[in-house]
């Protein structure tokens, strides 16, 4: 069965947030599986999802992008990919200053994971993305679904 | 979605998710969400619409200071298409 964190019993995870927004740093992640279209895209043969993650780079993602998840209908995310992956919103609000600083590598899922991939998202692809977030010096993160 | 989100508030990194299914949210109950009915695909809104993606946005950065109990959801009170964005009024986010 798959491990299923709900139902063990672990209390909810808190950090509080200590810095005003316009200090921090923030990153985004994504579950609506978007990547660049010269990384490879998520595994769609396997019904129960494909666990990875990519990393988006801020600078290069622009109209250059692919999404690969055939559980939701993106065409809309592929007219603007604001309304999945809003790196141009969130550019403008560092430009007025409601966010300190907004990072320049991003992270990139496909949500739809089901079975023995949840304890490898957990364990392996959530972890390593955490650990890269912490490295990276961000303060706050942001995550957006499909 | 909340299960990453866990894993990187559980790291020492405040987050905050949008949410578009409230039953998977309630489940897996990750710190902080805001929530809003909308269909599948469009988080922040729609294509083009700047003003409607801000204001997820800027809500989601409200709620971030807000909440103060983990697992809490913010139901967020915009109906998809027929809300006036142009008379939401933008709520000034904690600054020092």
């Amino acid at each position: 069965m798959a491990y299923e964190p709900w139902e063990s019993g672990e209390p909810t995870p808190w950090t509080p947030v200590v810095r005003p927004l316009n200090k921090c740093k923030l990153a985004v992640v994504t579950t609506s599986g978007v990547h660049h279209r010269s990384q490879p895209p998520f595994d769609m043969q396997d019904s129960e999802g494909d666990p990875t993650f990519r990393e988006i780079e801020r600078a290069t993602i622009g109209n250059d992008y692919q999404i690969t998840h055939d559980y939701y209908d993106h065409s809309d995310a592929e007219k603007d990919l604001n309304i999945v992956l809003p790196l141009d919103r969130l550019h403008e609000l560092q430009q007025e200053g409601v966010i300190g600083e907004l990072a320049e590598r991003h992270y990139s899922f496909m949500g739809h994971i089901d079975g023995r991939h949840i304890a490898t998202l957990i364990a392996s692809s959530a972890r390593q993305v955490a650990k890269k977030l912490r490295q990276d010096g961000v303060d706050v993160v942001l995550l957006t679904p499909a | 979605m909340g299960l990453i989100q866990r894993e990187i508030e559980k790291i020492g990194i405040p987050t905050i998710g949008v949410s578009i299914v409230r039953e998977f949210t309630e489940k897996v109950q990750p710190p902080r969400t805001v929530f809003v009915k909308w269909p599948f695909g469009h988080p922040l809104g729609e294509p083009g619409n700047i003003r409607q993606q801000r204001a997820v946005i800027l809500e989601a950065f409200k709620a971030l200071y807000s909440i103060t109990a983990p697992g809490e959801i913010v139901d967020l009170p915009f109906r998809w298409r027929r809300h006036d964005y142009e008379s939401y009024e933008e709520p000034s986010i904690a600054a020092d």
